[in-house]
């Protein structure tokens, strides 16, 4: 029995050198290799700014359907005729990008750099309008902070004063000078930089938000006026977004559609609004915005019906997103908000306060900018611009005239589906998408499966005709 | 509980010691074996009608002292026939015992290598040898042992060459779908890596292999399965889905043997989904030979009064676009040695072209084992593989999805045009998309192990071996960009071109040192006690460059790509365990083993990084006690508890900021990680209780094994989806309890015996039944997976407390409720009438009524081996169950959507829906099938398959269980008289048909294919996949 003992212990000692020798760092790999704990804030601005423009741009290519800019090729495609769709990697995208933007947020304040804070406080405000006016109701105030896996959702209205309340401190955070960490021009992907132009934005933003609840008592026109005269002055000052992995996704699209995967087929109503035909003058944007058909045409495709050119796709018998079009082009930027919607927001907002002459100019001036935005010659915009179908002098202005022209000037931007619920898709000649899944216009989305199945707190989506809050 | 089973195992004790007593005439004498002459130790030797009994000694000596010279002895020992011998006057009786060749593997391989005899162990064993393992010629290990395990399920996931295969041992048991069921796999001491990486753009649709289809089933000798917690606890945390020991073929003392194999086949779909074959190209039965639609046209006949060029007939582009497959393997392996040195080397190379067009696999190997005696009491050894391997991968999803849109009105097989663009008529020809969208993998990997044996003293040893399993996986993926010529159609995936290069350095190392000490102490007992320390050390590195927009549209190299992108990953994992085993017999009847061990793991924080967990077995070998009716020859009883702890994932602790990818070159950016980790995660525990009864009857012609289990994992380690508003992907949590209980039965017989012929059966039947107790706090369900179908009719695989893992939760029919009547919120009651609405069509209930379609773990699992021989020839036929389990069939709901479906055919008449209206009142309502106006002047818009059918998930989910005819193979041994003047040593031939009969009711390919890749626990999912093969194979076997 003794010689067991004396192995055993030979063993234990054994066992114990091993031991000692693998002291116990050997296993301290808890440190991922594939993460850093505490990125700088400008390799988080690089990453929020860019997330911004292409959100926009995602949500831009659902809601360019409902405002019918976009057909799809293909009859009865679900999000062109109103079918309940499930959005879920737009959810993601938008909420994964307000969880990198409250990180910015909560890194820039511990390292006391105010000027990220403001930044912040606007792309997440900018989140915000996009998640709400898609869906209404949406996590916000349990939402990224880790403190529940299922965040709840915050009443819409609630989002709103949200909104403004971001995009307030953000003027405030921007207007400090003591940020210890300046905005990196180089990572700074909307503004490069530029401290006054993000309090522009902010005031954008605002003025676009105050100026949605239009049809509610909430609507105040002359706080819209003031947002908008602290906001931009010249397109110079747009929040725009250029830097791609590869070139703009607009763009991307019309190069797939011209190697026959078919997609950013132009609707017949932009199409036929553009060349006058609902509107009675053409619009020189029309050439700007796409290219001609083979014959030489402008032919739109009618939502809901399809390709309806001849039966071929490998003839160019209609109008599609342009590679040609400075809105669209490769390395064209992607337009978050741009001075002439502000001057459109402030033609609407002096309108409703009575001031026509303010609303007048402002109504031509945002017509001017979109034409330089959209390179038009002069000569051409002039002639536009001068016609009596768009200079009917400030008595004879009208909300129409300025919900028409805006419609343009909001080419493929997402806000267009919330001026089209506001104006009431009342557009000249627009009509349901054929085989529409609604009988009437489309007001929301349905919430999506991914978020549904993973969080309790998610409602039940009214039929998709049940106007937002502030579309009531 | 584990007391109570401690004082029940003393009381059996104490009772057998106090029951040897009485003590008359003292008889000895010696056993030897038959078949080698050589003494047998350990042998029950029995007085008859009594309890007195001993066993033999080392040498094979005994000494007993019997009542009378009445007294019978029974020498009884597994793996010889049980013999009797009266005593009469004699006092020295020498007996020899003649070897029961039914008895097969009375040693097993048990954890570390430790071999054991099968009667020692407190759990059950389940072994695949070599002769049953190449049986059915199959190239992966995995696919070789279906049918032939009881307690394991395992899934080919389809059939491309090199495809991998998934193995759930005893039921899935963890909540995370993302861990791994997959067992440890062990070859000759060398823990192996079988993973199945997807690394790389779109790998997880490609097939990828599970590593172990690296090893050519050629090379093993034995596979043994370790299922219970009892039977895998040396092993630690990494067995706790079970462990799967391999042992390769060694040499043999003796002459030089060489020996060469060679199969040869073919291999076609074994199972078509059926299509309708009336109408064709077009939309609201408007012909048109451009449209997008490729079903929903007018009939083809009307179509061909508007178009001569329309064939007469639609094409069956399903069966067109799938090719006969090939695959030839050959192996050849030396073996021999002397009394010091012995060794088996064998190279072998396989080719395989699947029957998906351009996509093939390829396996290279060479591999030494040596076995060295350096004295009576220092052994070494050595063993080495390297093998290469790889093929063309092509994405089978994407595949069958570009063919259910290909209009039948085209024949598809026609897909390149002279300049050598896409040919079509517009949609993406899938056999284009198969030609020029690939991904070829190359792996080059080493697998070595040595090992030292140090055996001072008789009683004790010390062993220590160390491995090595490292390999180079690389990754080409490419397609070329548009070539620029007129009227030029670009397949869809291919963009503007792309080249992508991928690496995975992986290394992994292990050590481990037993000593083990040996005695008897006292007249009854033996002991055995091993101490031993292993160590695990993995390194994981992936990097890739992702090349876009080729300037020369087909040359395929990263300097001629526009936009570069990178991706880079590492892992690095450490575990280290003290373990220990003690095992005692008494009177080698009795046996019971203790084993401890401690882990230590990286994976874990600090503070609960070290952990230990035991387990107790007992066997019973009842047969050697009592004198039972003479045809019983053996009875044993078996009892094992065990817990065993499991870890994390990796990095699961630490959150942090990731690359954020969407940046050109000269930006940096990051992002928040799409895991929430947690500092604070403990290990996870699982117990399992296991009993167990064999028996042998009729010298050993009639035997049954039958195991019941039950295991119940705590605290699981599980990183859950979370909802994209906490601003994570991922969320590791430490919760939820599942238990998985179970029988597994196995059944040998040999119903016919004679000089010429023999019939020999094997059936093996598993049932795991499981369950969720519970899930984190607060969450009332955990999604894990969904897949796609149309308009609602996306399914999502959830757990729900309550209810087993694997249920497929979808859309539905609303079923009739009366006033007052509840709707179970979760089970459809298909014995209500269905809702039909005012339009008249089927009502599907609000989508946020989600309830359990199906479930796709099977109520069982069945092999049937049965194998007849008459003199040289041979005929074994395997049957392969698995019933009682469901799966979406994403193809279904596609065929429904486009009209490919056979049931479409209906689609021009005028039925009455049966079911009932809101009010309960009988549907009378007639409706049109069809799209557009319909006779009654209604317009039907899309049609009933489009508006309605396609989009309630009930109709997609299928009953998947299948009974196949895995394979048939008859072989013929060549006399060897033929032989007698040549070097030939020995001969054969033989015929496998594998696949050959499939009887299921699903609608779309084979059932058993899957559309995650191996290793994933989401198998719920069978529509665009890889389809499985029929394949006949020819294989010559030479022995010089």
């Amino acid at each position: 029995m003794k010689r067991y003992l004396r192995y055993t212990l030979a063993f234990l000692l054994m066992g114990a050198l091993i031991s000692l020798q693998s002291c116990e760092d050997y296993f301290d790999l808890d440190e991922n290799p594939n993460l850093v704990n505490n990125p700088p804030l400008p390799t988080l601005l690089s990453t929020t700014t860019q997330k911004t423009g292409l959100n926009s741009q995602r949500v831009g290519s659902i809601t360019s359907f409902f405002v019918q800019y976009l057909a799809s090729p293909v009859a009865g495609s679900s999000t062109d005729t109103y079918e309940v769709t499930d959005y879920t990697s737009t959810w993601d995208a938008l909420y994964l990008a307000m969880a990198d933007i409250y990180d910015m947020k909560q890194k820039a304040q511990e390292q006391e750099a105010p000027n990220y804070v403001g930044v912040a406080n606007i792309l997440m405000a900018y989140h915000l309008m996009l998640v709400t006016d898609l869906w209404g109701d949406a996590p916000y105030s349990e939402a990224f902070d880790q403190s529940t896996l299922t965040p709840k959702f915050d009443k819409q209205e609630e989002l709103y004063n949200v909104i403004l309340t971001l995009l307030d401190e953000a003027v405030t955070e921007l207007s400090k000078n003591d940020s210890r960490v300046a905005l990196s021009p180089v990572n700074d992907l909307i503004h490069n930089g530029n401290k006054n132009n993000w309090i522009k934005t902010a005031y954008a933003l605002k003025a676009r938000q105050l100026n949605k609840v239009s049809g509610t008592t909430a609507y105040n026109a002359q706080a819209v006026l003031a947002a908008v005269e602290k906001s931009y002055t010249s397109n110079a000052d747009n929040a725009d977004m250029g830097v791609f992995a590869t070139i703009n996704p607009w763009a991307s699209v019309a190069r797939n559609n011209a190697l026959l995967i078919l997609g950013g087929w132009l609707s017949e109503q932009l199409v036929e609004h553009l060349k006058g035909t609902t509107t009675g003058i053409m619009d020189p944007r029309l050439q700007k915005i796409t290219d001609p058909t083979v014959t030489g045409a402008f032919i739109g495709t009618p939502n809901g019906v399809g390709n309806v050119g001849s039966a071929s796709s490998t003839v160019k018998d209609e109008v599609y997103i342009s590679l040609n079009s400075p809105i669209t082009e490769e390395d064209a930027p992607l337009i978050i908000v741009s001075y002439p919607e502000v001057k459109m927001i402030e033609a609407e907002a002096a309108f409703r306060a009575g001031n026509r002459q303010r609303a007048y100019n402002a109504y031509l001036e945002g017509i001017r900018a979109s034409m330089q935005l959209f390179e038009v010659s002069t000569a051409a915009a002039n002639a536009y611009i001068n016609s009596p179908e768009v200079s009917v002098g400030a008595a004879n202005l009208t909300l129409n005239l300025i919900f028409k022209e805006k419609y343009v000037i909001t080419y493929l931007n997402p806000e267009a589906w919330n001026d089209a619920r506001r104006f009431d898709y009342a557009y000249a000649g627009f009509t349901l998408p054929v085989n529409a899944a609604l009988n009437t216009f489309i007001r929301r989305v349905a919430y999506p499966q991914g978020e549904a199945s993973k969080n309790p707190n998610t409602p039940e989506t009214p039929p998709l005709s049940d106007p937002l809050w502030w579309d009531k | 509980m584990r007391n109570n089973f401690t004082l029940i195992i003393l009381l059996l004790l104490l009772y057998f010691s106090t029951s040897a007593i009485a003590q008359e005439i003292p008889v000895s004498g010696k056993v030897t074996g038959a078949d080698q002459g050589s003494p047998l130790p350990g042998v029950s030797v029995l007085v008859k009608g009594t309890t007195t009994g001993t066993t033999t000694d080392a040498n094979g000596n005994f000494s007993i002292q019997v009542p009378s010279s009445n007294a019978t002895l029974v020498f009884r020992y597994l793996g010889y026939e049980t013999k009797e011998v009266q005593v009469g006057n004699q006092s020295v009786i020498n007996v020899t015992l003649s070897t029961d060749t039914r008895q097969l593997s009375e040693v097993v391989v048990t954890a570390m290598g430790i071999t054991r005899e099968k009667k020692a162990l407190g759990y059950a064993a389940s072994t695949v040898e070599t002769e049953e393992l190449v049986q059915n010629r199959q190239a992966n290990v995995l696919n070789a042992m279906q049918g032939k395990v009881a307690g394991a399920t395992i899934t080919s996931t389809g059939g491309a060459p090199g495809q991998g295969a998934s193995i759930i041992i005893r039921g899935i048991n963890s909540i995370d779908p993302n861990r791994s069921s997959d067992p440890l796999y062990v070859i000759d001491g060398v823990l192996i890596d079988n993973t199945t990486s997807t690394f790389g753009e779109g790998a997880e649709l490609r097939g990828m292999s599970n590593r172990l289809a690296d090893i050519n089933p050629d090379n093993i000798e034995s596979i043994n399965i370790l299922k219970g917690g009892a039977a895998t606890a040396l092993y630690g945390l990494r067995g706790a889905n079970g462990v799967v020991v391999i042992t390769t073929k060694r040499g043999q003392e003796g002459a030089l043997r060489v020996n060469f194999t060679s199969t040869a086949g073919i291999e076609e779909v074994n199972k078509f989904p059926d299509m309708q074959d009336t109408y064709t190209q077009g939309y609201l039965g408007v012909y048109d030979p451009e449209s997008f639609w490729p079903s929903w046209g007018p009939t083809v006949e009307e179509a061909r009064q508007i178009d001569p060029t329309h064939p007469a007939e639609l094409y069956n582009h399903f069966e067109d676009a799938y090719e006969t497959g090939h695959q030839y393997r050959n192996s050849l392996s030396f073996s021999g040695g002397n009394n010091a040195i012995t060794f088996y080397s064998s190279i072998s190379h396989l080719r395989h072209e699947g029957v998906l067009p351009f996509t093939d696999y390829e396996n290279i190997q060479a591999r030494l084992n040596t076995d060295v005696k350096l004295s009576d009491k220092v052994t070494t050894g050595a063993n080495f593989t390297f093998v290469n391997s790889g093929g063309n991968r092509y994405n089978a999803d994407r595949f069958n999805e570009s063919l259910s849109y290909w209009s039948p009105r085209w024949d598809v097989t026609d897909y390149i045009k002279p300049d050598g663009t896409m040919n079509t008529y517009r949609n993406n020809n899938p056999i284009y998309g198969a030609f020029t969208n690939k991904l070829e993998d190359d792996v080059n990997r080493f697998i070595g192990g040595l090992n030292f044996g140090y055996q001072p003293k008789e009683w004790l040893g010390f062993s220590y071996r160390i491995g090595l399993d490292t390999y180079t996986d690389d990754r080409t993926r490419t397609a070329p960009g548009p070539r620029g010529v007129a009227d030029e159609i670009v397949y869809e995936d291919n963009g503007l071109g792309f080249v992508n290069e991928y690496t995975t350095k992986f290394r992994a190392i292990n050590s481990t040192f037993i000593t083990t000490l040996q005695s008897s102490f006292g007249e009854n007992f033996n002991g055995t006690i091993r101490l031993g320390h292993e160590l695990y050390d993995r390194k994981v590195k992936s990097f890739g460059v992702e090349g876009t927009e080729l300037a020369v549209f087909d040359y395929f190299n990263l300097t001629n790509a526009r936009f570069l992108t990178s991706v880079q990953q590492e892992e690095e994992y450490r575990l280290m365990g003290f373990f220990g085993e003690a095992s005692v017999d008494y009177k080698n009847l009795l046996f019971l083993t203790l084993t401890g061990r401690n882990d230590i793991t990286s994976s874990l924080e600090r503070s609960n990084r070290s952990f230990f967990y035991p387990s107790v077995s007992l066997s019973y070998v009842f047969s050697e006690q009592f004198d039972l009716p003479s045809f019983i020859n053996m009875g044993k009883l078996r009892l094992s508890y065990a817990e065993i702890g499991k870890d994390a994932l990796p990095y699961s602790t630490s959150s942090g900021f990731a690359n954020y990818t969407g940046l050109p070159t000269g930006y940096t950016g990051f992002t928040r990680a799409a895991l929430l980790g947690n500092e604070d995660l403990r290990p996870e525990f699982t117990n399992t209780y296991e009993a167990g009864l064999e028996m042998s009857f009729l010298n050993n012609r009639l035997g049954f094994d039958f195991t019941y289990y039950y295991s119940l994992s705590k605290d699981q380690i599980l990183n859950i989806q979370v909802a994209s508003s906490t601003g994570f992907v991922r969320a590791a949590v430490n919760s939820g309890e599942m238990r998985n209980k179970g029988v597994e039965i196995a059944l040998n017989a040999v119903p016919v015996q004679t000089n010429d012929f023999s019939w020999d059966t094997k059936l093996v039947f598993s049932a795991n039944r499981n369950k969720i107790l519970s899930i984190r706090e607060g969450l009332e369900e955990i999604p894990y997976a969904s897949q796609f179908g149309y308009v609602g009719s996306t399914v999502t695989l959830k757990l729900i407390p309550g209810q087993p893992y694997g249920n497929i939760y979808g859309s539905h029919y609303q079923r009739y409720y009366g006033p007052g009547e509840e709707e179970d919120p979760l089970f459809i009651d298909e014995n209500r009438p269905i809702v039909i609405g005012a339009n008249g069509f089927p009502v599907r209930a609000p989508l946020s009524s989600q309830k359990i379609l199906g479930n796709s773990q099977p109520d069982w699992v069945g092999g049937l081996t049965n194998t007849f021989r008459y003199k040289n020839l041979s005929l074994t036929s395997l049957f392969d169950a698995r019933q009682g389990f469901e799966k979406y069939n994403q193809l279904g709901n596609f065929f429904a959507a486009f009209g490919i479906a056979e049931y479409t055919e209906n689609r021009n008449e005028t039925i009455v829906f049966d079911g009932v209206l809101k009010d309960g009142t009988p549907n009378t309502k007639p409706v049109f099938l069809g799209q557009g106006i319909g006779p009654d002047g209604v317009n039907y818009g899309n049609g009933y398959y489009r508006n309605v059918y396609r989009g309630v998930s009930e109709n997609f989910v299928e009953d998947a269980s299948w009974v196949r005819l895995r394979s048939l193979t008859l072989s013929y041994t060549l006399p060897s008289s033929w032989f007698e003047d040549i070097f030939v040593r020995n001969a054969s031939v033989s015929l496998t048909g594998n696949n050959l009969w499939l009887s299921t009711d699903y609608s779309g390919f084979d059932p058993e294919t899957s559309s995650a890749p191996s290793g994933s626990n989401v198998d719920a999912f069978a529509g665009f996949t890889y389809p499985a093969v029929r394949s006949y194979l020819f294989t010559l076997n030479v022995g010089f």
